[in-house]
């Protein structure tokens, strides 16, 4: 057997170019000079795109050096985890009783608070959607509302309103409602742009004022999307609602809090179980609502209002059992809202001197942790990912152990890897990035693997066909196919992991976080506000860059 | 025809200008009750403009336009809900809510007779729910009343679109080529169907069109736009075929020739 023939050195980035375009006979250097022939034209943009792989390589790189993150604390740290999981087996589950019912309360949680997120969001939508705003400076406040809670990470908005409401649950919905309006906001104004607008004309032409355009003639189109988008967020506010105990918000993370506190790990596991067993069925459930809601489209009346019906029903009893159940007094969600302007109004002005260079280092610090996780996520994420796409992976035993190990990573919330961690290696950065960076996994790896299954089959039977081996068709053929929504992913996952790199503070895993969560605690509100602001900037800083990145690529 | 003392629609002067370019370059049009009038020319002549600023839709730039006794041009956001609820409007497009059933797309044209906000089948009054049936069932689709919208035919659905037009109990009825975007049969279907409901019901109906042969057909009289203006307004009756064809053909002379 001869050596298969090399195909011509597969650009890793060629995918991300828009069409390869027309190659141009001369380079940029001017006609004068000849150019290697054997050498691609130059591009401008290509050089734009290796400028940036190689800067945000070399930029992971100094950022874990910075936070004192090497190979050698990596090995001695996975001694110390292994330790730590030794010390946690048998599992325990000391008073079943309670955490089921701490449980239970913690799914109400996180349905209420995007129930009151869809609430908020609807009349937003409109106000922010291009298409249906009365005004576009009306669109332009509307928008900036809607980034404002995206960009503030709900365990800041929930540290900040048990300071405000005291220690308890409402509080703890009420941050996961107002940060879920930055996602529901924007998803539902995005539907909103997207409806035709021909049946609109039509209702506004048989005689209908302005809501009843909109409820009749828009309402209708968006409902799917919304509703989507609506079991999207309960899955993600499930997550959030598991560790909102940390900060005296109510819910389960209240006892797996004692149980760490207390050293009792056994317990400490039986509770994180627990939390994987929610979440895991939270995401079937959701899976199984969008399947039966969205997908089909049954033709007869009769079967497809009975489960609508059924839905709407269901979801109604589930409002009223929150509320029941959390012992929430719907008038306490408006009469509650001066004490929150309260304590929004105490964190003005802003301070950002008292703190000194402190906050700045802080600041980098958690820039450093967003991005060497998302270093460590993107190398972790993906050879897994390769391996779990189901056409390329190398066996079904690997494909299905590959998804198994993203499937169960997803299922933890960052928080609780970095509790974990913190036990395991101490306080401080590292702690923060390894769990940040093992959590991307079950986002990038999931990611990576959907965007590998989605390729086209052709290139890689070429491959195979010119004596290719697996080797040489992930390289030749997967990944400069694949590359374009990988790094895309990529992007999105560092933009997620600044954001959670702000709050990792509140369990002592490193970042502006931990200053953030004293200042409340010392009633330093001025500065509190002062780290929020930063937190907002850094976080509408990082999403524009993504963005701007992303454009150049596509 | 038998027009009455007033015409239902009359237009004075209408110009319709957008950013700068003229849709409409003073248009004068009576249509009397009980009248069919197409009107024809090329996309772009200002015909769907046209339409629009009868209803309000669109408001006009200058000129008057007075339909049923509403002046249009000057009318308050709440006189023109007023007047849409008695003008219906038919669209090249249907305009329907695919997502919703057919019997809830109809309800959708009673809107504007009921108070405050409706929202599924069951939020209208039983009359409104039979009434709406049974224009249903006057374009033949009582067996699809409760099949999503967006599952028929492009003639169906602008069946359906016409009964909610019925629901509205217009007097008069606009429409913008309600079969541009039908094949030839089911065309002739539709505008079968439109034109003889409208006459049962003696509603005025204002129609564009593409096909001269439909035009000559059924209409009382023919109205020809061109590049927003008036270039034909006669009876059909003893108008030839090649004479209406002109409106198309005296617009671009060297497009003919090469033809």
């Amino acid at each position: 057997m001869t050596a298969a023939p090399v195909a011509p050195a597969p650009d890793r980035t060629a995918g991300a170019r828009p069409d390869g375009g027309p190659a141009r006979p001369d380079g940029p250097g001017g006609p004068g000079r000849r150019r290697d022939p054997l050498r691609p034209p130059a591009d401008p943009r290509q050089r734009v795109i290796r400028w940036l792989a190689g800067g945000s390589v070399l930029l992971a790189l100094a950022a874990s050096s910075a936070i004192g993150l090497d190979l050698p604390t990596l090995v001695a740290g996975g001694e110390d985890v292994a330790n730590l999981l030794g010390r946690m087996v048998p599992p325990e589950l000391s008073d079943p009783a309670r955490i089921a019912t701490l449980a239970l309360d913690t799914v109400l949680m996180a349905f209420l608070g995007t129930v009151l997120a869809t609430v908020l969001s609807v009349p937003l939508a409109f106000l922010a959607a291009r298409t249906t705003t009365p005004h576009p400076a009306v669109a332009a406040v509307a928008r900036g509302i809607i980034t404002f809670c995206r960009a503030v990470p709900d365990l800041v908005f929930a540290v900040l309103f048990v300071r405000a409401l005291g220690l308890g649950v409402l509080p703890g919905v009420l941050a996961l409602a107002l940060h879920s309006v930055g996602m529901l906001g924007k998803l539902f104004a995005d539907a909103v742009e997207g409806a035709e607008p021909g049946p609109r004309e039509a209702v506004r032409s048989v005689g209908v004022g302005r809501v009843r355009e909109l409820l009749n003639g828009v309402v209708p189109q968006v409902v799917p999307a919304w509703v989507s988008a609506f079991v999207y967020r309960v899955d993600i506010n499930l997550r959030t609602s598991v560790v909102l105990g940390f900060v005296g918000a109510g819910g389960i993370g209240f006892a797996l809090q004692d149980a760490l506190r207390g050293l009792v790990y056994t317990k400490a596991m039986g509770i994180v179980l627990v939390i994987l067993v929610l979440v895991a069925g939270m995401e079937l459930l959701s899976v199984a609502i969008r399947r039966t809601l969205l997908a089909p489209r049954n033709p007869r009346y009769g079967r497809d209002r009975a489960v609508r019906f059924l839905s709407a029903a269901a979801a109604a009893v589930l409002l009223v059992i929150s509320f029941v159940r959390l012992g929430i007094d719907p008038v306490a969600l408006v009469t509650s809202v001066p004490d929150l302007l309260a304590v929004a109004g105490r964190t003005f002005p802003p301070d950002l001197t008292t703190l000194g260079p402190a906050l700045w280092e802080a600041l980098l610090q958690t820039l450093a942790i967003g991005l060497s996780a998302t270093g460590i996520g993107v190398v972790l994420s993906l050879p897994l990912g390769v391996l779990a796409a189901r056409n390329v992976a190398p066996h079904p035993l690997v494909y299905g152990a590959a998804r198994t190990v993203i499937l169960v990573v997803r299922a933890i919330p960052e928080l609780i890897l970095a509790v974990v961690f913190v036990a395991a290696v101490g306080l401080g950065p590292v702690a923060g990035a390894v769990a940040l960076g093992i959590g991307s996994i079950g986002f990038l790896g999931k990611l990576v693997a959907d965007a590998v299954e989605e390729i086209p089959p052709g290139p890689a039977e070429a491959v195979r066909s010119v004596g290719g081996g697996w080797w040489k068709v992930v390289f030749s053929a997967v990944l400069p196919q694949g590359m374009p929504s990988i790094v895309g992913s990529g992007l999105y996952l560092l933009d997620v992991n600044i954001r959670t790199s702000t709050i990792l503070g509140i369990v002592g895993a490193g970042g502006v976080g931990f200053l953030l969560f004293e200042a409340v605690r010392t009633l330093h509100f001025q500065v509190a506000g002062g780290i929020v602001l930063l937190v907002f900037v850094v976080v509408l800083l990082v999403e524009r860059l993504s963005g701007w990145i992303r454009a150049q690529l596509s | 025809m038998q027009g009455g003392d007033e015409p239902l629609v009359r237009v004075r002067g209408l110009r319709k200008e957008f950013d700068g370019t003229t849709a409409l370059a003073g248009v004068d049009l009576d249509v009397a009750r009980g009248e069919l009038v197409v009107l024809l020319g090329l996309s772009g002549s200002g015909k769907s403009t046209l339409l629009r600023c009868l209803n309000g839709l669109h408001r006009p730039s200058d000129g008057e336009v007075t339909v049923a006794g509403t002046r249009v041009d000057r009318a308050s956001s709440r006189e023109l809900r007023r007047l849409r609820t008695e003008v219906g409007f038919v669209f090249q497009q249907f305009n329907l809510v695919g997502r919703l059933t057919c019997l809830e797309n109809v309800l959708i044209g009673g809107l504007g007779r009921v108070r405050g906000p409706r929202y599924g089948v069951s939020t209208y009054s039983r009359r409104m729910r039979a009434e709406a049936m049974a224009h249903i069932d006057r374009v033949g689709l009582a067996d699809q009343a409760f099949q999503r919208a967006d599952t028929l035919s492009g003639g169906q659905q602008q069946r359906v679109a016409l009964a909610r037009t019925l629901m509205q109990r217009p007097q008069l009825v606009l429409a913008d080529e309600p079969v541009a975007s039908l094949d030839p049969e089911n065309a002739g279907t539709v505008m079968d169907l439109l034109v003889r409901v409208c006459a049962e019901e003696g509603l005025t109906v204002l129609c564009t069109l593409h096909q001269v042969d439909l035009a000559l057909g059924w209409a009382d009289r023919l109205v020809g736009l061109r590049q927003g203006e008036k270039v034909l307004d006669r009876p059909t009756a003893g108008l030839t075929k090649d004479e209406a064809m002109a409106i198309y053909r005296r617009v671009e002379p060297a497009a003919a020739v090469a033809a």
